[in-house]
C-alpha cells in the first residue's frame, strides 16, 4: 500500500445560506438565489475535487461541539434530516453519508497516543450537525466520497486560545499520520467563517443581497489582512496573528478547524488561492484552496494508484440505519454492585 | 395567581440516562420529587427556558403543537437515546413572541418538523412532566441576551400567561458551576471539579434558600463569574423575572455533580 497523502486543503465555510441559495433537492426551503460569489467559489472547489480524485474528505466542524475531548463520527452510514437550530427557515436538509470509519478510528487512536482525549461516536441515531453537512454538500454535493467528521472540542473556550490551538496541532498530526498509514488520498476541509460578528436580525427576504455587507470596516480589514497573508503564503504570520484575530473578530477559527487543517497538511508555507469571498449576515467568509499537488507535495491524480477506482461506489449501507429500537448505549456501566 | 410553582433544574442528561449511578441518583430522585410538586401545583402550562437551546438571532419560542422524536446528545451519545413527546401551548408561545417585541426584543416563533429540541428541555420534561400531561411554552437562550434581558423575558412571559388566564409552572433549565472534567472519569466517583467551584455553588444555593430581592442579580453576577456558571446563570434570571423580581426563599432538593459541573434541583417558594 502506498503511503497516503493529503492532496489539498480548503477553507470551506458553512453558512447554511449557501445551501439555501443553491436550492438543492435535499433542502426543503427554496430561495431566489443569493450569495452567488461564494457559491461560485464552491463550484471551483467541486471542480478541484473532481480533478484530485480523493478517497476521502475530512471535515472539522465548529457546530459539533464536544465538551469531553475530540470526537469522530464512527458509524459507516449516517442518514437523516438536519434542521439548523439557528436558521431553521433556511436549512432543513435530508442527508445521507458514508463514513470512512477505519480512517476515523486510526486518527482517533493516534490522537489518544498524542495525549488527547478522543472518542468514536457509535450511536447510529446521531444527528450530524449542519456545519459538517453544509461544508460537505458545498464541496461534494454528490455525496459519493466517504467522509470523516471531527467534532470541535471546546478547549479553546475553556482554556486559552493558544492552548486550544496546541490541541488542534496535535489533532492535525494525528489525522495526517492516519491518512499516511492507511494509504488514503485525502482532502481536508476547515469548516469555518473568518470574522464572525454578525447582524442581530435577519432581513424579511434572507437572500436580499442589498442587505448584505461586512459587519464593520474593522472586521473587513482584518479578514483582508489575513487573506492577503494567505495569498502570499506567509502562513507563519497568519498563525502568529490568529489569537488576535480571534479576539477582535470573534473569528470562528477559534474552534480550531483552521489550525487542525494546517497541522494536518504539515504547515505548508505556501500561497493559497482565494476562490471567493463574501459576507453572510455580516460575517466574513473566504473559500480558499491549497492544492498540494501544484507544489509537488502530493501526487497528481494521474500518477496515483487508487486502492479502488475513484468514485467506484459507496460502501454498502445497513438495511435500516435509523430503524430498530432505542439505543441503549454502550456508555460506561456503573457495574453490578452499584445498581 | 398565575405562577403556581417554580423550579431550577439541571439540563445534563446523565442523571436521566444513568439514574442508578450513585453520584447522579440523588439528582434523579430530587428531580422526580420536583415533578410531583409541579403536578401538585396544577399548572395549565410549563413555562420553560433552557440554556441548551441556543439562539443568536431573535428570541425564539417553540410554536409547533406537537413534537415527538428521538434525540441523541452530541456529547453523551454513548449513554443512550432521549425519546421525547412534547405538547406545546402555542397560544401562549405566540403571545410571548408578540410580547418580546413589545419589550424591544426581536422574536420569532419556531414551527418546523425535526427541529432539534435541546437535551436540557427533554431532560426537564421527562422528569417533571413524565406523562406529557402539561403543555409547554419553551424559550430559547439567545447568546447575546444579558441577564437583565432574560429577567424581562421571564416577566413578560408571566404577564402574557396572566392575560390568557393560565396557571404556569416556571422552569429554568441549566447548571451551576460550568467546568467539567476534561478527562474520562469513573462515573461512580463523580464530584465537583474543584473545591472553589463547590464553594461557589454552595454559596449560591444558600442565597437561593434565603430569598432574593432587588440585589439578587448582583449575587448571580458574582456567582456566574466566580463559578464560570452555565450560560451566565441566565436560567435563574428567567425564574427571578417570572417571580416578579423577588422571592422569599427556596428549597434545595439536591445538589451534586454531573461530570464535574454543578447541578441542583431547587424549588422556589411561591
Amino acid at each position: 500500500m502506498p503511503k497516503g497523502e493529503i492532496v489539498a486543503g480548503f477553507i470551506a465555510p458553512h453558512p447554511p445560506h449557501l445551501v439555501y441559495g443553491e436550492n438543492p433537492p435535499q433542502n426543503e426551503p427554496k430561495s431566489q438565489g443569493g450569495w452567488e460569489q461564494l457559491r461560485w467559489a464552491y463550484e471551483k472547489v467541486r471542480a478541484k475535487i473532481d480533478e484530485l480524485q480523493p478517497d476521502v474528505i475530512l471535515v472539522h466542524s465548529p457546530h459539533w461541539i464536544t465538551q469531553l475531548g475530540h470526537h469522530f463520527l464512527g458509524i459507516e452510514h449516517l442518514a437523516g434530516k438536519s434542521v439548523d437550530p439557528i436558521f431553521p427557515n433556511l436549512f432543513r436538509y435530508t442527508y445521507d453519508m458514508n463514513v470512512d470509519v477505519e480512517l476515523a478510528e486510526a486518527a482517533c487512536q493516534n490522537a489518544k497516543d498524542l495525549g488527547l482525549v478522543s472518542k468514536m461516536m457509535r450511536n447510529p441515531k446521531f444527528r450530524v450537525d449542519y456545519g459538517t453537512i453544509t461544508s460537505l454538500h458545498l464541496a461534494r454535493p454528490q455525496w459519493d466520497i466517504p467522509v470523516v467528521g471531527l467534532s470541535a472540542n471546546n478547549s479553546p473556550y475553556y482554556l486559552t486560545t493558544e492552548e486550544g490551538f496546541e490541541e488542534m496541532d496535535r489533532l492535525g498530526k494525528a489525522t495526517r499520520k492516519a491518512i499516511e498509514d492507511l494509504g488514503r488520498r485525502a482532502v481536508v476541509l476547515c469548516s469555518a467563517t473568518m470574522s464572525h460578528r454578525h447582524f442581530q436580525e435577519e432581513p424579511d427576504v434572507p437572500e436580499d443581497m442589498s442587505q448584505e455587507h461586512p459587519y464593520s470596516m474593522e472586521m473587513y480589514q482584518w479578514d483582508m489582512k489575513l487573506i492577503d497573508l494567505m495569498r502570499r503564503g506567509e502562513m507563519q504570520k497568519v498563525h502568529d496573528l490568529l489569537p488576535q484575530f480571534v479576539e477582535i473578530a470573534f473569528a470562528e477559527f477559534k474552534a480550531g478547524s483552521f489550525t487542525w487543517m494546517c497541522s494536518a497538511m504539515g504547515y505548508p508555507e505556501l500561497p493559497g488561492e482565494l476562490l471567493g469571498f463574501g459576507n453572510v449576515i455580516g460575517t466574513g467568509n473566504a473559500v480558499f484552496e491549497w492544492d498540494l499537488t501544484k507544489f509537488g507535495l502530493a501526487t497528481p491524480a494521474s500518477e496515483w494508484k487508487h486502492s479502488r477506482p475513484f468514485n467506484a461506489g459507496r460502501p454498502s449501507a445497513p438495511s435500516s440505519p435509523l430503524g430498530g429500537g432505542s439505543f441503549g448505549g454502550a456508555g460506561p456501566s456503573i457495574g453490578a454492585t452499584a445498581r | 395567581m398565575t405562577v403556581v410553582s417554580a423550579f431550577l433544574v439541571p439540563g445534563s442528561p446523565l442523571p436521566l440516562l444513568r439514574s442508578e449511578n450513585p453520584p447522579w441518583s440523588g439528582i434523579a430522585s430530587a428531580y422526580r420529587t420536583a415533578g410531583r410538586a409541579l403536578a401538585a401545583s396544577r399548572p395549565d402550562t410549563i413555562l420553560l427556558y433552557s440554556t441548551q437551546w441556543m439562539a443568536v438571532l431573535d428570541e425564539l419560542w417553540q410554536a409547533r403543537p406537537h413534537l415527538a422524536d428521538t434525540h441523541v446528545d452530541e456529547n453523551w451519545y454513548e449513554y443512550g437515546d432521549l425519546e421525547y413527546d412534547l405538547n406545546i401551548d402555542v397560544e401562549l408561545a405566540q403571545a410571548c413572541v408578540a410580547g418580546s417585541k413589545e419589550i424591544g426584543i426581536s422574536s420569532k416563533a419556531i414551527d418546523y418538523d425535526k427541529f432539534p429540541i435541546d437535551t436540557g428541555t427533554i431532560v426537564a420534561d421527562k422528569f417533571l412532566n413524565p406523562s406529557s400531561r402539561y403543555p409547554l411554552t419553551i424559550a430559547a437562550n439567545n447568546l447575546y441576551h444579558s441577564f437583565d434581558d432574560t429577567i424581562r423575558l421571564g416577566e413578560m412571559a408571566v404577564q402574557k400567561a396572566t392575560d390568557l388566564g393560565r396557571r404556569v409552572a416556571i422552569v429554568g433549565v441549566g447548571g451551576l458551576s460550568g467546568s467539567i472534567f476534561r478527562h474520562e472519569i469513573d462515573i461512580r466517583s463523580d464530584g465537583i471539579v474543584s473545591a472553589e467551584d463547590d464553594a461557589w455553588n454552595r454559596q449560591m444555593l444558600s442565597s437561593l434558600e434565603a430569598g432574593g430581592d432587588a440585589s439578587f442579580p448582583e449575587v448571580c453576577d458574582e456567582f456566574a463569574k466566580g463559578a464560570k456558571a452555565d450560560m451566565g446563570f441566565k436560567h435563574c434570571a428567567w425564574i427571578y423575572g417570572a417571580l416578579g423580581r423577588k422571592f422569599s426563599g427556596a428549597r434545595v432538593h439536591e445538589y451534586g455533580a454531573t461530570y464535574g459541573s454543578g447541578a441542583a434541583v431547587v424549588e422556589f417558594k411561591v
